[in-house]
């Protein structure tokens, strides 16, 4: 039973790597903020937060810190059209770049090893080591630089910076701070884990504080911020982190094989859906995770009201209705559900919203909201029911159940309605993908703050992450309802469990 | 669904074991001729499930309703339109200027016709003389029904709501029937594709059918819609073409393998037909059968979401009449109960039809189900 159990789960892997793929594409559908080269920041920063400057599925060659800076480096070397952006980038890149473009400084004519000195030189102000204005004299600059290198290059290590940071946040003082401030961008790795790691609200103000400053962007916490603050503000940085950070750091050996793959719009799409963090929401700036934890019981608490209240109606209203073939009770259940099967929930809905008007309803208006739902459910599972039951009834062990003389009630309880649920049990799992559609309409007919409410506000105001968000959620919600269902199923009767280990599909055929 | 539903195909293996005996001659053309006696009743489904499908009451009830309703579709024009159906203006005669709309007509309408009309000008208006996006003025803002000129009643723009539901019917089946051509047709073709190619086309599929089932389509088609730059109704209709195919995929590749397993195709590969000929004259034919249930469960999926989004999505960009629509406005008319009642009537009315004939299409051509309706006529 628990291979059965496990071979079900591992079968779902394939099936959700597909649907990821499909709502990839999905993700495409939405339009390009606009393409890089454009004078505007804001819109450069649009197309990266989506990742449109990375390749679709594999990208042959990563950027990282260091092949940006030496990129850098050769148009201010020699001096073409494009070294007024390079120099801009080489500040932006800042102390991280420092490394890999100090020592190459060295070996360059004396008229680009100025301009890059000089292109330099606000990093030089931001770390307060000078003021810009005092190198703008190429040569100055130059010699600054170089001697900057022999003194400080030392202090270039992940593990002196790590170390750096750790005190900070442990007993930090203005000292310690401004050591930060002179590693420039080189710091930021290690800043923003420790954000993650701290909640202390010194600490995450001083980190806060280097990292703003280096990047001359995002959000400063103030020490006696709330926490509800923090959080956010941490989550700022990371979602920032997430989009920006091979322009810090440099990829090697294995990390660049890596980049390969993840280093791409799948990649990483994919990384952020996996780990739930699903980025931050365009209408009000919180993560879209915690927005989704928020509401989303409401709406599964709805589906699996309406799932229970149906299942409480269907089966009996099912099981009668094949019982008494033919009969008034098949004929007049038979007609009322058939219409109401062809009626769509949000006609239903509205209707019963009408009815209600300025009745009190008690439980209000979830009550509605999952009556609304289960109309629709209860008509498809009692006439699923019915079939099954009719196929049943038919079948030998129930006539020779009759024929040992037992009570025709125990007959159809125990020995028909029993087999005739578990047809009914697989079927209910294809109908989640209905029930949870349902459930979006009936909460924007009642009000109900739940995720399909919000969704209805996300797509007036162009949300995408929140969208995109909501289709993969419901779609891993409906993949595991399937898996729960099989998994039950196969409890319930031995023979599918066969039928899965002989057909290796799922439920393919 | 089980993989065995023909149970009654002996019939042309029989034909050619003994075709293979030496004293051939007569006695084979005896045995064809008594064989086919034999087979007549079976070989012939289609022929069956088409008597079956007339037969059912409940069919040519559903299949009398979606003639009316396709009759209000395509003469929507002449129900509800602005300009009349022909008319002498200025002293030229047009003929259907409600359909081709001439640049001579643009600004008049069959109210401003009847004002200035010239000596000898004459008009033929339709029933309802509005069409379904003029908005009306302050006054015509949300009438009840049986007022002058509104049989039933205008909307919150004060809008026809008779040329609303009539040319939301246009727009509800003419949808419907495209998005569901195009499901049915990458349904038979990937679904064929799976069960004859087989190996990792057919595990491939199987993932994307498994995927995409996996999808509320509702909620796919509000994202899509809100994702994509100019959402058109075209947006609609490929997006629920695209998701929906797998239910009747999954049906034709369970055909096409049972088909593949018989002792005709058996013999017709033996004969020496080509790979394409075994499928298409021999395998797919039996698909088409769950391609019809599906087509028509397909209009009613269509319809049923295009009305749920535009009921979702009220007071978005798009000029189509639509009945969801008219029963989104609702929302925020509390005594408006003609916005939902009659479009929402209309809807029911399409859906129901549209069932009917499904489930009678589905049980003529589901041996398995036959059974079940045969036994309910004999007993009565």
């Amino acid at each position: 039973m628990l291979r059965y159990a496990l071979r079900r789960v591992l079968w779902a892997i394939p099936t959700l790597l597909a649907t990821s793929l499909v709502l990839f594409f999905v993700t495409t559908l939405a339009p390009d903020p606009g393409s890089p080269g454009t004078d505007d920041p804001l819109v450069e920063e649009a197309h990266r937060a989506r990742f449109l400057d990375l390749p679709r599925f594999v990208n042959a060659n990563p950027q990282d810190v260091r092949s940006r800076t030496l990129e850098a480096l050769g148009h201010l070397a020699s001096g073409d059209g494009r070294h007024e952006a390079a120099a801009r980038e080489l500040a932006r890149l800042g102390g991280a770049a420092l490394p890999y473009a100090l020592p190459q400084v060295e070996s360059l004519p004396p008229d680009a090893r100025g301009r890059v000195a000089v292109a330099l030189a606000p990093v030089a102000e931001r770390m307060g080591l000078a003021q810009a204005d005092e190198l703008r004299r190429p040569g100055a600059a130059a010699l600054f630089w170089s001697r900057f290198w022999d003194d400080r290059a030392l202090d270039f290590t992940s593990t002196a910076v790590d170390r750096a940071v750790g005190r900070l946040v442990e007993h930090g003082s203005d000292l310690r701070e401004n050591d930060l401030l002179s590693l420039d961008t080189f710091a930021l790795p290690e800043i923003i884990v420790a954000m993650a790691g701290t909640t202390d609200g010194v600490a995450l103000e001083r980190l806060t504080r280097i990292a703003s400053h280096v990047t001359e962007r995002g959000p400063v916490l103030a020490a006696d911020a709330t926490r509800e603050q923090a959080r956010r503000a941490v989550a700022d940085w990371q979602e920032w982190w997430f989009v920006h950070e091979t322009d810090f750091v440099a990829l090697d050996g294995a990390a660049r094989a890596v980049a390969v793959v993840t280093e791409t719009r799948y990649g990483k799409w994919m990384k952020r859906a996996a780990s739930g963090e699903l980025g931050v929401s365009a209408i009000d700036g919180e993560p879209i995770a915690e927005k989704l934890r928020a509401r989303a019981p409401i709406t599964l608490l709805v589906c699996a009201l309406a799932m229970l209240l149906s299942w409480a109606l269907a089966v009996p209203i099912g099981a009668l209705g094949a019982w008494r073939q033919g009969r008034a009770f098949d004929l007049a259940s038979g007609a009322v559900l058939f219409v109401l099967y062809a009626t769509p929930t949000f006609a239903v809905a509205e209707v019963l919203r009408r009815l209600t008007v300025g009745q009190a309803v008690s439980g209000g208006r979830v009550t509605l909201a999952v009556a609304a739902l289960a109309v629709g459910s209860v008509a498809t599972l009692s006439r699923w029911q019915r079939a099954a039951m009719l196929d049943v009834v038919r079948q030998d062990f129930v006539r020779t159940a009759h024929a040992k003389g037992l009570s025709a009630w125990r007959v159809a309880v125990v020995h028909a309605l029993r087999n005739a649920l578990m047809p009914t049990v697989t079927l209910a799992g294809l109908h989640l993908p209905v029930l949870l559609g349902g459930a979006f309409v009936v909460e924007e007919v009642f009000g109900l703050p739940g995720v399909g409410f919000e969704t209805l506000r996300a797509i007036e105001a162009h949300d995408a992450a929140w969208l995109m968000a909501v289709v993969l959620a419901s779609a891993v919600a409906v993949t595991l309802g399937l898996v729960a269902s099989d998994v039950a199923y196969g409890a319930l009767d031995p023979r599918v469990r066969e039928e899965l280990a002989r057909r290796q599909g799922g439920r393919t055929a | 669904m089980s993989d065995d539903r023909f149970p009654h195909e002996p019939s042309v293996a029989i034909d050619l074991s003994r075709r293979k005996e030496p004293s051939a001659g007569r006695g084979v053309r005896a045995s064809l001729v008594e064989v086919r006696h034999v087979a007549a009743p079976y070989v012939t489904m289609t022929r069956i499930a088409l008597a079956q499908l007339l037969r059912s009451r409940l069919a040519r009830a559903g299949a009398l309703m979606l003639a009316c309703l396709a009759l209000v579709a395509i003469f929507a024009d002449v129900l509800a339109s602005d300009l009349p159906v022909a008319c002498r203006w200025r002293g030229a005669v047009y003929l259907l200027p409600n359909v081709t709309h001439p640049a001579a007509l643009s600004g008049v309408d069959c109210a401003a016709m009847r004002r200035d009309r010239g000596p000898g000008d004459w008009l033929l208006a339709p029933l309802v003389t509005r069409g379904p996006t003029e908005a009306g003025d302050d006054v015509e803002v949300l009438l009840p029904p049986l007022s002058s000129g509104h049989p039933l009643g205008t909307d919150s723009l004060g809008r026809d709501l008779f040329a609303r539901v009539v040319h939301g019917t246009r727009t509800a089946l003419g949808l419907g029937l495209l998005a569901s051509l195009a499901l049915v047709a990458i349904g038979v073709a990937v679904g064929a594709l799976a069960g004859f190619v087989g190996g990792p086309i057919d595990a491939l599929v199987a993932r994307a059918v498994e995927s995409l089932s996996a999808i509320p389509t509702l909620v796919l088609v509000l994202v899509v819609g809100a994702l994509v730059p100019h959402p058109t109704t075209a947006t609609l209709l490929w997006t629920i073409a695209l998701t929906r195919w797998t239910e009747l995929a999954r049906l034709v590749r369970a055909e096409v393998l049972s088909a593949l397993g018989t002792d005709y195709v058996t013999a017709a590969r033996a004969l020496g037909a080509s790979p394409g000929r075994v499928l298409l004259r021999h395998a797919l034919p039996n698909a088409i059968g769950p391609a019809l249930v599906a087509a028509a469960f397909g209009v009613a999926s269509v319809v049923l979401i295009e009305a749920a989004v535009d009921f979702l999505r009220v007071g978005s960009p798009d000029t189509m009449a639509s009945w969801g629509e008219a029963m989104g406005e609702a929302r925020s008319h509390a005594e408006a109960w003609w916005l939902v009642a009659f479009p929402g009537a209309a809807l029911l009315t399409t859906l129901v039809a549209l069932n009917l004939v499904g489930e009678a299409a589905r049980d003529a051509l589901d041996p398995k189900l036959r059974g079940v309706g045969a036994e309910m006529g004999t007993g009565g």
